[in-house]
């Protein structure tokens, strides 16, 4: 739960890796947008993932339906854990919200950390909501903060971060809970772009690096370029999903 | 629009002042449609302003039928009826500002837009102040019709000794009088309240650190109660009754501007021990905010430490006078009658105080809105969010409300010991009006979760 993150694991061979989470025929439609159209989807443990497209093309429709989020209209969102399986898609708001605090993590994106917790309080929280008690729960997030380079600025609040810092409070937060995949919708769209490689590199080694699964979506061609397989999608379906060599994870 | 006309049209020259009233009228009207976001965040102001406004009325026609008696003692109710109506003022005022706040909040996102389009800000200040205005008018009406249906059974009220009966009516003129009134108390509120909007139009706290308030506070505050304490001390032995009225009222002021003084400090020393010792999300996340801003919570319950101050000082005077034996003549029902304007303050303020926190939490629930859907998002349970703002108001609530009883306590002790011993139901009376306050504010709270459903149901955008 709270080892900090070794370097990244090299590539493997991709269809031999257990799937984490399979989307089959996910439809959601709005008035009469197509926001997503008969989709099909499988993540892999470990894998980073980069989700493309135009505006509009039903980039964060997908990512909150895969976090169970939202609900779609039709299809189904398979989780795979060591317990079973489960599809998301047809669980209640209640557990759907006690899946999104135990398996998985979000980051957004501006930091969106509560203003009046310090950076150690903000992430302790999240495995406060777990039940874990205050002492345990601040020294796992201490030591997060600490391999995200933020040792010694446990105590700020949010006015007193930057922008990248305050993001990296964010995936300490998303990560505290070893949370299975990190779902993170545009987590550098605020940032500059050496602040954004550097945080996409402690997001791709605390996550993949681990073994977890990381769904980035992003506008940024160089964000994608880091990730092991881009996703396009446009108009609510994929148009292509490659995997590339040489990245970094 | 993009060919520019050498000469501009007339009516725009001629009457430039309709003109820049009109288009932020036609504004606030197109954003004040409640479809926008939810129905609570309009029907709270509405309720507020026509609750205001119903006690309001209330008041100030019992106030003026004590007009009839010609006598001195008709002064002196004259006098206690004034002070009520002041006391009312003070949480009027906190009211209108915050639903000031949260017309303004409402339409955060779409103002932005307006800004951008290239509507200057003295159009966004004036739509402001024009919806809070509409809001209030629309409240008074509703308050004028509650007031009139309240009629019958304040008719039966009685002072000094017989039901107020039709004496209790007031002509339309004096009701558009005090209605107006209301509304331009909230036109000016908004104004006032305007100021923190422009400066901060996101409303997200980017304070640096909390701030701390000094010990000195503290020191001045006991300073003052003691000191008083110890001239009432001296007095408890008088028998004039006029030099009591004096002290007591001389006491009343210092100790209530000590209130101010003390409640924040004291709130923040609170919730810094509980920011300590919060085991759950929902202990600290409760501690921190009000540690963010004692000030800020201190204001929306101050109220109710004046409301606890009053209890405590006039049901003190109440149980005294009636204590004390039949007063002669026309005082007979002085101490009946203290008591009974004692209550009707306590129900009317906390009334004030349960909409105003409504209202307050609200508009902070729409502040942060995009902070509450991450939340949401992070799969923080809603229970647990509302538990989290349900103590940020109750704890300073019981705080204020336990220490301003107490400090009048210790201002009044050897007359209010007294009391006790002599009339144990009018202190029991006064105490179960404070709980019930407390209940109120806690319906007042709970009618501001339909808002949190509603912004996480309807998330903007572009989260
Ligand atoms: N809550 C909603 N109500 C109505 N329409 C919606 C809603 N959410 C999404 N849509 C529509 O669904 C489509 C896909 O939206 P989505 O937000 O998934 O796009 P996106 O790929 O994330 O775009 P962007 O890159 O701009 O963030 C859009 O046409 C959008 O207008
Ligand atoms: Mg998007």
């Amino acid at each position: 739960m709270t080892t900090t993150p070794p370097d990244p694991l090299l590539p493997r061979d991709h269809a031999t890796v257990p799937v984490v989470l399979s989307a089959r025929g996910l439809t959601k439609t709005y008035d009469a947008t197509h926001a997503l159209a008969d989709l099909s989807l499988d993540l892999r443990a470990g894998e980073s993932v980069a989700v493309m497209g135009p505006s509009g093309g039903g980039k964060t429709t997908l990512l909150h339906c895969l976090a169970g989020i939202i609900t779609p209209d039709a299809g189904q969102v398979v989780l795979h854990t060591g317990r079973g399986t489960t599809d998301i898609a047809r669980l209640s708001d209640g557990e759907r919200s006690a899946l999104r605090r135990s398996t998985f993590g979000f980051v957004f994106q501006q930091g969106l950390l509560i203003p009046e917790l310090t950076a150690l309080e903000n992430v302790a929280v999240a495995l406060m909501l777990l039940g874990v008690d205050r002492a345990g729960a601040e020294h796992s997030a201490a030591q997060w903060l600490a391999a995200l380079g933020l040792g010694g600025m446990e105590d700020r609040r949010t006015g007193q971060l930057s922008g990248g810092q305050a993001q990296r409070v964010a995936i300490a937060r998303a990560q505290v809970t070893g949370a299975a995949v990190i779902f993170a919708d545009e987590p550098t769209g605020a940032l500059d772009s050496g602040t954004s490689a550097e945080v996409m590199d402690l997001l791709l080694r605390s996550t993949t690096g681990t073994g977890k699964t990381l769904v980035v979506v992003t506008h940024d061609d160089d964000v994608a370029r880091r990730c092991a397989r881009t996703v396009r999608l446009r108009d609510g379906r994929i148009v292509s999903d490659s995997l590339h060599a040489g990245a970094a994870a | 629009m993009s060919a520019a006309p050498v000469i501009p049209a007339p009516s725009a020259v001629a009457t430039p002042s309709r003109v820049s009233l009109r288009v932020p009228l036609r504004l606030a009207w197109m954003l004040a449609r409640p479809t926008a976001t939810g129905l609570s965040a309009v029907a709270l102001p509405i309720t507020a302003f026509a609750l205001v406004t119903a006690l309001l009325l209330t008041v100030v026609a019992g106030g003026l039928s004590f007009l009839r008696w010609q006598d001195e003692t008709g002064q002196l109710y004259l006098a206690l009826a004034a002070i009520a109506t002041a006391l009312l003022v003070v949480p009027l005022i906190t009211l209108g500002g915050s639903a000031a706040r949260l017309s303004a909040r409402r339409r955060d996102e779409r103002l932005a837009t307006l800004r951008l389009l290239g509507a200057p800000a003295s159009t966004v200040a004036v739509m402001t102040v024009a919806e809070s205005m509409m809001l209030a008018a629309v409240g008074a009406l509703v308050g004028i019709l509650g007031h009139l249906l309240l009629m019958p059974l304040v008719q039966l009220i009685p002072f000094r000794g017989e039901p107020l009966g039709g004496s209790v009516w007031m002509g339309p003129a004096t009701v558009a009088l005090v209605a107006t009134g209301v509304v331009v108390l909230a036109a000016v509120s908004a104004a006032l309240g305007l100021r923190k909007i422009v400066i901060s139009p996101l409303g997200v706290r980017t304070r640096q650190e909390a701030p701390k308030l000094h010990w000195l506070r503290a020191v001045v505050a006991v300073a003052v109660v003691s000191g008083v304490a110890m001239v009432m001390g001296t007095l408890g032995s008088a028998g004039d009754f006029a030099v009591v009225v004096v002290v007591l009222g001389v006491g009343f002021a210092g100790a209530l501007g000590v209130l101010n003084l003390a409640g924040p400090w004291l709130i923040g020393v609170v919730a810094r021990r509980q920011v300590r010792s919060a085991g759950t999300p929902e202990r600290l996340l409760a501690a921190r905010q009000v540690l963010d801003s004692p000030k800020d919570a201190w204001r929306q319950v101050s109220g109710v430490a004046m409301t606890s101050f009053v209890a405590v000082f006039g049901g003190t005077g109440a149980a005294l006078m009636s204590a004390a034996g039949p007063l002669e003549g026309s005082e007979r029902f002085l101490g009946d009658d203290v008591r009974t304007g004692v209550l009707i303050t306590i129900v009317a303020s906390f009334l004030m105080v349960a909409c105003s926190v409504g209202v307050t939490q609200s508009s902070l629930l729409l502040d942060r809105r995009d902070l509450y859907v991450s939340l949401d998002r992070l799969g923080m349970p809603v229970g647990t969010v509302n538990a989290a703002r349900s103590r940020a108001v109750m704890v300073p609530l019981l705080v204020v409300s336990v220490g301003s009883a107490l400090a009048a306590v210790v201002v009044v002790l050897p007359l209010a010991g007294l009391a006790l011993i002599f009339a144990p139901l009018s202190v029991a009376v006064i105490l179960g009006c404070l709980a019930g306050g407390v209940g109120l504010v806690v319906l007042g709270l709970r009618a501001t979760r339909p808002v949190l459903a509603h912004i996480l149901r309807t998330p903007a955008s572009a989260l």
